[in-house]
């Protein structure tokens, strides 16, 4: 196994339970426990004093990873930390505590960016582990970490294989297939150089580390998704001031009875509301009108607004349908992601003319709008994403819960195989980066030994994520597929 | 029966692994015993006349470093020299040295002949002196017994040796020496898990019935690296051509339509052949669609009539090789001396001996070579020297000998063997160190010259070379790293003259030396004096060019070697471990790992299993500090007492 040292390097965790609550804490715990969290929180001082508070905005600078690219210097939350120096802590390891607002996502979201600074997720049972190992605990209290040790031990290997969705394991499995064919012409031209055997061509290997490529940056991309059935869809109900957007939200949230909590941001402007459809939980935000305003305040609502709209799957653009889209309305549709707008005309009830000719006037708005040009079968790809209803009748709920539910099928279950869990996503991260730099290897010529270094560290977090152990894989393929022999 | 101690160390076996098991405790200063069947036949090639290879060539610089013998054989018989991947990266070229075959032996016996402190004797070993679990010496053919602290077994394939010929079986351990028959069914008797295994050679032609100009002729290389730091920088003998030749559609069929004729393809064999070197039936029957098979022709000596035809090693009937052979460009009119054979043997499944190679269930009983499951003549030196360095320093009770798989090949060949076990016969591949950038030829002596010094089987005079050598490298890399270059005109028109970037900046010349397009011999045109020996400038030049992935993996080896340095107490028993699933406790009490590093390489063992080891030690550790107030309990987790330290003080006086 490549990796060793199990014990010494910076471990973190999501250390409250998992679900809404106030505040979630994340831990952070290892001799890099300070660098690391220092990443994102740039409010820390260079040497903090031990058992001290520091309140200030993480954010997320991880511009250079595929998986964020565009977001950069992002402001995730402000979050309260709490520094215990070496020997001081629960572990007895240097230790940061972040307390962020309590949502799933921003949690996970922080958690992702502590990975990507350097952490490693932490075992089930590691942080005791740890205060045990450091001399914080006695035996009878690191039993509880025993079990857990056994529990994790029972579940691994080919259990952790069924764990993963079935489609996922075959994604995976072809990305090692594309790894281990490569890595075993590589192996034969050293190791066997001097036999009569045909090696790979570099236009062969190309394409299949290419190929072994893509297939990791779908997987990391499917994360978005993946997270999407265990944290929820993020809708965010966008417009102008006084189109009803408040009022769509208090139909969805009201008649579906699914209410788990409703907060009310007191550093932002933003009302999140919970419901749910088909089983899936959506985080609702409703954001302040999109206006142009000298306000101050108002206008650090607005720029919110544009932030949760950035990290949204989905858009209602809500307008009123007695008004007809205005040019400000356009510009500011122009600037977002078609396939995540939906538009929803509201105020059905008053209007009254004829819904197919404003229909038929809103497509004609639409058609010259830069981001919908690129679209083919402008008509029939516009038709599901267009709704008229009124906040006053239960009909609407059903409208539009099924607009939600019908891109709930289109985006999440047409393919099931995503990743989930962060740590797949941080081992498919790591082998990533192995295979991108194969592949610059490869274009400049290097000598393959260092290929097949980044290859068989690829190879190894691919295994390791399907559950399976590295072992002579290499080299049996190796022998079942040339004719090797002195 | 008297029992009187005759010897120190008594070696059963003269074979390459035989060979360093007995120098290096004679070189130690004990009195040491080596019994071979055959004294004629000490160092004797058995298969193909060449010693390296890629990771073998590593082993036997290795070997050469810590005092063994066979590098300096090689040097001393070699008619030809190859450097495999020449034009690949450093830590995967590999040396090759063609020796004259009679030569080779007739050094190695001078070697033993001359050795102080070693005899040398005529006899079969029939049976083992065990009493208590001890092994303390062995019972000759003849019946009388020679006792000794020690016995290291490198019986080669000569355990229950069994030749196939086509349908015909004679018992052999090779052609011209009797199998050896009785030493395995006593240790099948002990309680050792015996297996048969299988391996074969091609024919011996003779040089004047072949049609050379229809051959094409290979040439070794210009640039010569001997082996062992010792030998001078030329060879000593004439140096000779190797010959291509290659099968044909008319060989192939002729083989197709004879495979009924062949013990493996009827099950006559049971054993495992190794996958990296088929059988030539093997070759035509799974790589059907390949219609020609490359084979060298490799002269055994400069005054050898015979011919090794590398690469056809076949075991069908003698009449059936004899007219394919004839199929082969140039083999048309051919004599045959000898021909082909397979051999099937018995070998002890390796995870029953510990990384020192001293068996688990029978103390002061070595075991080195093919008798472990390997195969090839450098793996089997390496065991060999390894095996006699522990029999010797647990006789002097010193410190086991283990090398790391960070620090050398022969530390992965060994930790693979005693944690892994083999199914096949096991052949060294660059592709099995994990650390393979740092594991180079070039730099054998700056990894094991430390390791040497504790061992003292290299004599101090030697050191002293190795020494200014190392010195020499030391002192270029700092040169290099303090040295500026400064961006003046004159540089900068002699920097381009190179293919190389003018300068923006002022640099050290390691970073310049980092480029791809500047050498070492580049550099006192550049107004910077370098040795003009490859020995201390390719190495220097070699480590500044790869520094990026060197770092990268002395950090992962920074990081493994916690682990590593854990040792593990012999008398855990492992279904005690909380946290262990059945079968992780089941494989850690069979294989009983030295440390935890080799406990998580294991196959079946999770990572998990490592932090339940260390919380089961500490508690443990806990209770025996408070029961006895003994100052162990006080040392940190990571330095449990040294079992092998302990163990070693209880060793037969």
């Amino acid at each position: 196994m490549i990796k060793g040292d199990r014990d010494v390097d910076t471990i973190c965790a999501i250390s409250t339970p998992i679900g809404t609550g106030g505040i979630s804490v994340l831990r952070v715990s290892g001799p890099g426990a300070l660098l690391i969290a220092q990443k994102s929180c740039q409010f820390l001082p260079k040497e903090p004093t031990s058992h001290h508070v520091y309140l200030g905005l993480l954010r997320d600078l991880s511009q250079s990873k595929p998986q964020s690219a565009g977001i950069t210097d992002e402001a995730v939350d402000e979050v309260v930390t709490t520094y215990f120096k070496k020997g001081h802590s629960f572990t007895g390891d240097e230790t940061i505590e972040i307390s962020c607002h309590g949502s799933p996502y921003i949690a996970q979201k922080i958690l992702t960016i502590l990975v990507q600074s350097g952490a490693r997720l932490a075992e089930p049972g590691e942080f005791t582990y740890r205060a045990f190992m450091n001399g914080k605990l006695d035996l009878v209290q690191a039993e509880g970490v025993l079990a857990l040790i056994q529990a994790q031990s029972d579940r691994s290997g080919k259990q952790a294989l069924r764990q993963l969705r079935g489609s996922l394991s075959k994604k995976l499995e072809a990305i090692e297939a594309d790894i281990l064919w490569s890595l075993a012409r590589l192996e034969v031209s050293i190791d066997f150089s001097t036999e009569d055997v045909e090696i790979v061509s570099k236009t062969d290997l190309n394409q299949r580390v290419l190929a072994a490529q893509q297939g990791v940056n779908k997987l990391l991309e499917s994360y978005r998704s993946g997270r999407m059935i265990k944290e929820g869809l993020q809708l965010v109900l966008a417009g102008e001031p006084n189109v009803g957007k408040s009022s769509l939200l208090n139909l969805l949230v009201e008649e579906s009875r699914a209410i788990v909590s409703e907060i009310a941001g007191t550093t932002r402007d933003l009302v999140e509301a919970k419901f749910s459809v088909q089983g899936i939980v959506v985080n609702a935000t409703d954001t302040a009108g999109l206006r142009k305003t000298s306000d101050i305040v108002e206008s650090l609502g607005i720029k919110k607004s544009y932030e949760a709209i950035s990290d949204a799957d989905i858009i209602f653009f809500v307008f009123d349908i007695n008004r007809g889209l205005s040019a400000h309305e356009l510009g500011e549709i122009e600037l977002l992601d078609p396939y995540k707008i939906r538009l929803i005309g509201n105020k059905k009830d008053k209007f009254s003319g004829f819904l197919d000719s404003a229909k038929k006037t809103l497509f004609d708005q639409l058609k010259v709008l830069k981001n919908f040009q690129k679209i083919e079968n402008f008509e029939p790809f516009m038709k599901s994403k267009v709704l008229f209803v009124s906040a006053y009748d239960k009909s609407s709920y059903e409208d539009l819960t099924g607009l939600i539910a019908l891109d709930l099928s289109n985006t999440v279950f047409e393919d099931q195989s995503y990743i989930s869990q962060v740590r797949h996503f941080e081992n498919l991260t790591k082998a990533a980066e192995n295979i991108e730099r194969a592949l610059l290897l490869i274009t400049a010529d290097s000598s393959v030994e260092f290929m097949a270094l980044e290859l068989k560290e690829a190879l190894i977090l691919v295994q390791e994520t399907l559950g399976k152990r590295f072992d002579d894989q290499v080299m049996d393929r190796v022998f079942r597929e040339f004719c090797i022999g002195k | 029966m008297q029992k009187s101690l005759d010897y120190d160390v008594i070696v059963v076996g003269a074979g390459h692994a035989g060979i360093e098991a007995c120098l290096a405790p004679a070189r130690l200063g004990l009195k040491t015993l080596v019994v071979t069947t055959n004294p004629d036949r000490i160092g004797y090639m058995s298969c193909n006349p060449s010693i390296g290879g890629l990771a073998k060539g590593h082993m036997v610089r290795e070997i050469d470093i810590l005092g063994g013998q066979m590098g300096i054989a090689a040097d001393e018989t070699c008619i030809q020299f190859k450097r495999l991947n020449s034009r690949r990266g450093p830590a995967v070229r590999g040396s090759r040295v063609q020796s004259d075959k009679n030569l080779y032996a007739q050094f190695m016996i001078q070697t033993l002949m001359s050795q102080p402190n070693l005899n040398v004797m005529s006899g079969e070993v029939k049976r083992l002196v065990i009493d208590g679990g001890i092994c303390s010496g062995v019972v000759l053919a003849d019946g009388s017994t020679i006792h000794s602290k020690a016995v290291i077994i490198t019986a080669g394939t000569f355990l229950n040796g069994v030749m196939h010929v086509g349908l015909q079986q004679t018992s052999g351990g090779r052609v011209g020496d009797q199998a050896s028959v009785g030493l395995s069914d006593q240790l099948v008797e002990f309680g050792f898990d015996v297996r048969r295994l299988k391996t074969g050679t091609p024919a011996r032609l003779l040089k004047d019935s072949i049609d050379w100009s229809k051959t094409v002729p290979q040439h070794g290389d210009e640039h010569y690296y001997p082996f062992s730091f010792s030998s001078p920088n030329k060879p000593k003998l004439q140096q000779i051509d190797c010959y291509l030749t290659r099968t044909t559609e008319a060989t192939h069929d002729i083989i197709r339509n004879n495979l009924d004729k062949s013990p493996m393809y009827c099950g006559m064999i049971e054993g495992s052949g190794p996958r990296y070197c088929p059988s030539i039936e093997d070759k035509v029957v799974r790589f059907a669609d390949k219609t020609s098979h490359q084979s060298f022709l490799e002269p055994e000596g400069l005054t050898s009539d015979l011919i090794y035809l590398q690469g056809i090693s076949t075991s069908l009937p003698e009449d059936v090789q004899f007219e394919f052979l004839k199929t082969i460009p140039g083999l048309e009119n051919v004599k045959v001396a000898r021909f082909g054979y397979a051999v099937e043997y018995d070998f002890i499944e390796p995870t029953q001996i510990w990384h020192r190679l001293e068996t688990r269930p029978i103390e002061n009983l070595f075991l080195a070579g093919q008798i472990n499951g390997t195969s090839g003549y450098e793996e089997a030196a390496a065991q060999g020297f390894v095996a006699g360095v522990n029999a010797a320093n647990k006789i002097l009770g010193k410190d086991e000998f283990v090398l790391g798989r960070d620090e050398a090949y022969i530390g992965v060949l060994v930790d693979d063997l005693v944690t892994k076990g083999t199914l096949e016969p096991y052949r060294m591949f660059t592709s099995r160190a994990e650390h393979r950038l740092i594991l180079r030829e070039d730099n054998t002596a700056d990894r094991l010259m430390g390791p040497s010094s504790e061992l003292g089987v290299l004599k101090a005079a030697a050191f002293a070379t190795l020494d200014v050598l190392v010195e020499k490298r030391k002192l270029l890399a700092a040169r290099l790293k303090e040295t500026k270059v400064y961006p003046n005109k004159a540089m900068q028109e002699k920097l381009i003259a190179l293919g190389t970037p003018a300068l923006t900046k002022s640099l050290s010349f390691e970073e310049l030396l980092r480029r791809p397009e500047i050498h070492c011999l580049d550099l006192p045109g550049l107004g910077f004096d370098v040795d003009q020996d490859p020995n201390i400038n390719d190495s220097v030049e070699i480590e500044v060019k790869y520094s990026g992935y060197v770092s990268r993996q002395l950090e992962l080896i920074r990081q493994m070697r916690r682990l590593e340095e854990l040792l593990l107490p012999l008398d855990i028993d492992y279904t005690e471990v909380r946290g262990l699933s059945k079968e992780e406790s089941e494989k850690l009490n069979k294989i009983r790992p030295r440390t935890l590093g080799q406990a998580q390489r294991i196959s079946g063992v999770n990572p998990s299993a490592t932090q339940a080891i260390m919380i089961f030690l500490k508690g443990r550790k806990n209770i025996e500090a408070s029961a006895s107030g003994d100052s162990l309990g006080k040392k940190r987790i990571g330095r449990f007492s040294a079992p092998d330290a302990v163990e070693n003080s209880n060793l037969v006086r």
